[in-house]
């Protein structure tokens, strides 16, 4: 479900359902990185979509976090697990943060959640077709590593 | 003596009025025309779009067919791109079913689930239908797979708009 009022409707009335939520880290700077965290953006943002397709029912995709790079690590991570716990208070029982921003790899363990990190694909320069080809080929490992999470969970 | 003069004053007046009066005409027409515009055109939803699927490609096996077109939503035109399971049922007649799932949306997968081969299961809450798209009670969808209308065009797969099934 997207965060949008008609899915939000079904979601209320489905929370049972829905035990799963998603947050996108979506990095924006104005130094040297500038067009890569555009990049990494655009990308995250291309594949949630997807991955909310596909997931509709048992997930809510929210809308990205957007911070500034300049930001310290320490407040990015006392906001970020802010949202994690509010998302667990809320009887969420899986909450993943996906980014293709690699500071959060080295920050991974101190982040209340599960991290998907994926490098970004330069998305401007790509034939079509070839992009779609690679884009379903991430989709799908990210569907596989979201089932056997799941799966995971189920068999505890 | 009742002859008025048009003083030269009044002349331009009426001469600047008249063709101010058709260049704000010509300004607002395609600004009226543009804000009516979607409400006039009609929309091409419902009409079928070729996939790249050869109708005797197909088999008795369900395979998953692609196919993308511009929807027209009012102002916002997007590309959008659709998934049907097809395949061929025991009379040989094509069946194109909508992978979206009946309980809350997710897609369905063909086969996917060990414990219930060839059968469509739906990954987020175990649901399961049978080949021809039936929902299997006891798992949540309670209803079957929409359906794809569908018409061939040189030999090759167009499906229309799904909806759901008629006979219950
Ligand atoms: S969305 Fe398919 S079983 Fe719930």
């Amino acid at each position: 479900m997207k965060w949008v009022a008609k899915d939000i409707e079904v979601y209320l009335g489905a929370k049972e359902y829905v035990d799963t939520v998603v947050l996108p880290l979506l990095p924006v700077s104005f130094a040297d990185d500038i067009k890569q965290t555009a990049s990494m953006t655009e990308f995250i943002t291309l594949l949630s979509g997807q991955l909310e397709r596909q997931f509709k029912g048992r997930l809510l995709m929210l809308p990205g976090f957007s911070y500034i790079k300049t930001e310290s690590e320490e407040k990015l991570l006392e906001t970020v697990n802010h949202w994690g716990a509010e998302f667990v208070k809320q009887g969420f029982k899986h909450v993943f943060f996906v980014t293709s921003d690699s500071d959060w790899k080295a920050r991974e363990d101190k982040l209340d959640g599960s991290l998907i990190w994926l490098p970004f694909l330069p998305l401007e320069h790509m034939d079509k077709n070839y992009l779609n080809s690679i884009l379903e080929d991430q989709v799908k490992q990210m569907i596989s590593l979201f089932i056997k999470k799941w799966q995971d969970r189920d068999s505890q | 003596m009742s002859k008025q003069r048009v003083t030269r004053r009044q002349f331009l007046n009426y001469t600047l009025t008249g063709v101010g009066g058709f260049m704000a005409a010509g300004m607002l027409m395609p600004m009226v025309r543009f804000a009516v515009d979607p409400v006039l055109k009609h929309n091409p939803a419902g009409d079928f779009i070729v996939t790249d699927k050869k109708i005797s490609d197909i088999t008795n096996e369900p395979v998953r067919v692609d196919f993308s077109f511009e929807q027209q939503d009012a102002w916002y035109t997007a590309e959008v791109t659709n998934t049907a399971w097809v395949y061929k049922d025991d009379k040989g007649e094509i069946v194109a079913l909508s992978p979206v799932c009946k309980h809350l949306g997710c897609t369905v997968d063909w086969n996917t689930d060990k414990a219930n081969p060839e059968h469509f299961f739906c990954p987020c809450h175990n649901g399961l239908y049978t080949k021809d798209g039936t929902n299997v009670p006891g798992t949540p969808p309670s209803a079957p797979l929409d359906v794809y209308p569908y018409k061939e065009v040189d030999g090759y797969l167009a499906l229309g708009k799904a909806a759901p099934r008629k006979e219950a």
